[in-house]
Order: structure tokens, then sequence, then C-alpha cells
């Protein structure tokens, strides 16, 4: 028990690297894994499946599925961050083929969260102008709603996106291009006068 | 010739204005004002294409988001097993209560196996008692 508490202090001060050859034997070193990347998984799982029911079950399988894995694990240049993310993506990518189409139910529970945090009637109309793009960056590819994500709940770099994603860092610079693009027509088609269109139905 | 020519300008552009969103979308992450970003990072192509509102948008709506305590807690516990299932629950015992366990369910065996060779009085007094009975 001693030894338990005494490198306690100090897995705190590993890097990631170091933390996940000792993850491989020491439950601990795990826990201070998902303490480092909950936030993170759990933003970009919200971020693409839009609620928080499913995100908290996305999550739990990526940190499961890691937890189970992490043996096998090995840097080849592929940092532990960049293979957590591979995960999250390839649990969300199935989620969403499981559910046969494209779902964009998130408005509500996404305004809900929004209006939570912030002040009810001032920041109503600017919480509808969110969901209404988060609702666009829901009809992106996959691989461009990724990169989104990365880009602005991360920061990341086009480099480490692109070892997340495969691909080299001017291809990601030239999605990113393309994405805004693609995203600007949309929310130009959006705005666009139409009577039918209302703001909180669901759009598949 | 001339149409190569065109391609390398627009080419050229196209560099540049990727160049000027990464820029601004840097420069935004990392709090600083858009207007200096503007002036200062030669965003006028990305501009021009209506694209710093949009980076801006993405910047507000696209945040961090807090998962619930109750939910990190719990998920913690399940991964770290400290409410660990039946069957981890089981191999985490001490050895000697394996060695147990192990000897307990072999007397059973045992026991199960003797009693239905040898027969026992026990079922026979039963069934004369079943049958001494009246509805």
């Amino acid at each position: 028990m001693k030894n338990i508490f005494a490198r306690r202090g100090s897995i705190e001060d590993l890097d990631d690297s170091a933390l996940v050859a000792l993850a491989k034997e020491d439950r601990g070193a795990f826990g201070e894994l998902y303490s480092r990347y909950l936030k993170k998984i759990y933003s970009y799982v919200y971020h693409r499946t839009g609620n928080t029911h499913d995100a908290e079950d996305l999550t739990a399988k990526v940190f499961m599925r890691a937890y189970s894995h992490i043996g096998n694990y090995e840097d080849r240049g592929l940092p532990f961050q960049a293979w957590l993310y591979r995960i999250a993506h390839n649990i969300v990518a199935n989620w969403h083929r499981d559910q046969g189409r494209r779902k964009i139910i998130a408005l509500d529970d996404y305004v809900a969260h929004s209006l939570k945090s912030e002040a009810p009637d001032s920041q109503a109309e600017e919480s509808e102008e969110r969901a209404q793009l988060m609702q666009a960056v829901r009809r992106l590819p996959e691989d461009r709603q990724q990169l989104l994500l990365l880009k602005f709940i991360e920061g990341m770099s086009n480099a480490e996106i692109g070892a997340i994603m495969g691909r080299t860092e001017g291809a990601i610079k030239s999605l990113y291009h393309r994405t805004l693009l693609a995203l600007r027509d949309d929310l130009q088609q959006m705005s666009e006068p139409a009577p039918e269109r209302r703001l909180g139905g669901t759009e598949v | 010739m001339e149409p190569r020519c065109e391609w390398s300008m627009s080419s050229q552009a196209d560099i540049k204005a990727k160049g000027a969103l990464d820029a601004l979308t840097a420069g935004l992450q990392a709090g600083e004002d858009v207007d200096d970003l503007i002036a200062h990072s030669g965003a006028t192509a990305a501009e021009a294409e209506g694209l710093v509102e949009i980076i801006q948008a993405l910047h507000n709506a696209i945040t961090p988001v807090e998962p619930g305590r109750e939910f990190s807690e719990r998920l913690r516990d399940e991964l770290l097993g400290e409410h660990p299932g039946m069957v981890k629950r089981v191999r985490q015992m001490p050895a000697r209560v394996h060695v147990a366990a192990a000897l307990a369910v072999i007397a059973g065996c045992l026991l199960f196996v003797i009693r239905r060779i040898f027969g026992s009085g026990a079922p026979q007094e039963i069934q004369e008692e079943a049958v001494a009975t009246p509805l």
C-alpha cells in the first residue's frame, strides 16, 4: 500500500507515453489517463452525437475499449491522444451507422445546454443561431465534422489532426478550407426565407 | 502557357487563403482580437470569401462540454474496479479464498455422488410421509 501512495504523487507528473507504459500494469496509471482525457473525449462525442445520454454511453465505450486494448498499444508515431481519438471516432461512426440514418435531434438538447450555462433571455437568440450552426456541422461528412471538433475543441494543429485522421498536414489544411466553404454555403441556404422551415424541428 | 499562369496565380491565392484561415483560427483559439487578426494576418482573401464569420461562429459554438460528475465517478469506478463485476470480483479475491471455494465445490460434489451411490433414507422417508398424509 505504501508504494501505491508513494507513486500516486509522481503519476501526475508523468507524460502520456510513460503513463501508458505504466498503465499496462497499473490501474492507477490508467486512472490518471482517464482524468486527463475524459473531458476532451466527452466533448468530442457530445458534439458528434448532440445529446447527453448517447455521449455518456459512447464515452464509456471509448474508455472501456482503451482500457482493454492498452496492452496492445505501442507508440509508433501515433501519440496516445491520437489513438484515443481514433477509438472515439470509430465508436461514433459505428453508432451513426447503427442509427441507420443521420440523426439531427440535437437541437433541443443543444439549446437546453446553452441556456443552462447562459442568461436565459438575452442569449436565447444566440443559442438558436448556435444550434443552427451545429445542425449544419452535423450535415457535413464525418471526416469534416471530426476536423472541426479537433480544431475547435482541442485547438489542435493541422499536423496533430493529420496524425489522428491519417492524412498529411497539407491535406488537412485543404479539407479545412473546403469545409468552411461548404458550411458557408449551407448556412446561406438555410438563411434564405422559407416559411415552412421551423427551428426546433427534427431534420434527417 | 497562359492557362498555366492563371492556374499558378489561383493556386497562390488559394494557398494564401488557406494560410490566412489557419492563422485566424489559431489566433481566435488563443483569444486574440478578430480585427487585429484580420489586419495582421493577411486575411483579406478569407474575409472576401465570408469565412471569417463562420470561423468566429464555430469558435463560439464548439466549446468543451463538461461530463456530469455522477457519470464521471461511475465510469471511473467501473474502469478502475472499485465496483467490479462478479467475474472481476472473484478474480481479485486472494488465492486462499479460491482454494477454499474449490475445496467446498469438490466436497459438495463428493457428497452428492456418495448420496447418489449409497442412497439415503431421507428421500424415502419423505415419500412415505407424503403417502401417509391425506390431502
